[in-house]
């Protein structure tokens, strides 16, 4: 037979893609369900991580069905809110906002012909207080995406920031370095501003005591300002259309503060009459 | 006929090294070689594609046109390459290292040993020598990526598999040898090694 005729060329190469491409669409169909457990097990313990239950490491270690568990036992409440802060729906326990999800409300908060209807915002509140809400945008080589923790007074408590295909030991720091993420605790956004959160050079300064300040900055990662800036635009984004829920949901604290500022006097001027006696 | 077989499975493991001696697939072992868990799942993923892809290929060797016979071999190539990501991917053993070598699966298709051993030996021969030669060009190909990551981990990071082994003794991890560079010249290492056992590789 002349394998090299041009009829034969067409029908053998128009044969081998059609079986090829039944193989691979028959493997990826036997294989979805396993394939979606685990990255529902690992965007949860992603979660977990930004509200401080744990390291990464930890929920990796614990396996799939530990980390669930975990979920269960410490979440309070998942449901999604509108850009002007209302509720419009609630989050199953064993629902997940993945990052395809994610990417399909960051088109509808960015508006324009990708978007598909109103933004609809998952927060997952912990029985601790916290609150965990995601943030999604473009890096430098593909997405980046990731969870900020929000204590009651809507300073942060904790982060984890995940990517596609940055580059590692630069770009990658945003999910490999602790120290990128700590640095997110404690800080302040200023939500309903413009300017929510900002990642610069020399962001994060020391004061005279050498602490911390609280402040919207953090230090961007040296080598990696394209991936750095678009993590700023990712939470700016999110964080703004996020602004109305977080204030909104702050007055709870405001009653609680005065109480906690009494005890800390009285416990001043117990202290102060022992160093007069 | 069977010291030929024994031939095609040795001499790529040592004396024609895909790495060190045909210098290919340079370019990922320098990135997956951080950890030894990261270098022998790559090390696993590319013999399962040299081998398997080598074998479809010779089976269908005398029917594939020849002017066409780049992109059956890719097809077949990337087809086994998606596969073992996809499989990577559904275990939840393997699902955090298949995400933290996250494109190097996927660019196991442009790695120039499995193309290579296809054109050079799989279209010419039958399939189970052909089996033996992607196998044997995967296993040199992971031997030396296992040889750098052993290093790169025990002195970048105090450990090996993950284990504590040298930090207990309060051993500060090597930055440099975290970074890509270090892949290099560890790499030229192992050729200087290579090149002084085997003195017909010398250049006069």
């Amino acid at each position: 037979m002349n394998t090299n005729s041009n009829i034969y060329t067409v029908i053998y190469t128009t044969v081998i893609v059609v079986i090829v491409a039944a193989v691979l669409a028959f493997v990826s169909q036997s294989l979805k369900g396993n394939q979606q457990a685990n990255e529902k097990a690992d965007t949860i313990s992603q979660m977990l991580t930004a509200a401080q239950f744990g390291t990464k490491a930890d929920f990796q270690k614990m396996g799939n069905k530990a980390v669930l568990a975990r979920y269960a036992e410490e979440i309070a409440e998942a449901f999604t809110v509108s850009p002007d802060g209302s509720r419009t729906g609630d989050i199953a326990l064993d629902e997940v906002f993945s990052p395809s999800l994610l990417k399909r409300q960051n088109y509808n908060i960015k508006g324009g012909q990708n978007a598909t209807g109103a933004p609809e915002l998952p927060v997952f509140i912990f029985k601790n207080g916290k609150k965990v809400v995601p943030v999604y945008g473009a890096g430098l080589w593909g997405p980046v995406w990731g969870y900020i923790a929000f204590n009651e007074d809507n300073s942060i408590a904790g982060a984890y920031f995940d990517h596609e295909s940055e580059t590692a030991g630069l770009g990658a720091k945003i999910k490999d370095d602790p120290a990128f993420q700590a640095e997110f605790i404690g800080e302040k956004p200023s939500l309903g501003e413009s300017k929510v959160f900002e990642i610069v050079k020399g962001g994060s300064p020391k004061d005279t005591e050498n602490k911390e300040v609280i402040d919207n900055k953090i230090d961007a990662i040296t080598g990696a300002t394209m991936t750095s800036k678009g993590l700023e635009a990712a939470i700016n984004t999110w964080l703004g259309a996020y602004s109305a829920y977080l204030l909104s949901a702050t007055p709870k604290v405001e009653e609680e503060v005065p109480a906690e500022v009494n005890e800390e006097a009285v416990e001043g001027e117990e202290t102060t009459k022992t160093v007069e006696e | 006929m069977n010291a030929k077989l024994k031939e095609t499975l040795l001499n790529p493991i040592f004396k024609n090294n895909p790495i060190t001696v045909l210098v290919l697939g340079i370019c990922s072992s320098l990135a997956v070689t951080v950890t030894m868990k990261g270098a022998l799942v790559m090390a696993l993923s590319v013999i399962v594609v040299t081998g398997v892809s080598s074998l479809i290929l010779s089976l269908l060797r005398n029917t594939i046109p020849s002017r066409v016979r780049i992109i059956v071999q890719l097809v077949v190539v990337a087809m086994m390459v998606i596969l073992v990501d996809q499989v990577l991917k559904s275990f939840e053993a393997t699902y955090a290292i298949d995400k933290q070598l996250s494109v190097y699966i996927g660019l196991i298709i442009t790695n120039c040993i499995v193309m290579g051993r296809i054109e050079a030996f799989a279209l010419g021969n039958k399939p189970w020598p052909s089996f033996l030669d992607g196998v044997a060009n995967g296993a040199g190909y992971g031997m030396i990526l296992l040889i750098v990551a052993f290093f790169r981990e025990l002195l970048g990071s105090g450990t090996l598999f993950g284990f504590d082994i040298l930090n207990r003794f309060g051993y500060v991890p090597n930055n440099l040898v975290i970074l890509p560079p270090f892949a290099l010249i560890l790499l030229g290492c192992i050729v200087w090694v290579q090149r002084s056992i085997q003195k017909d590789l010398q250049e006069k």
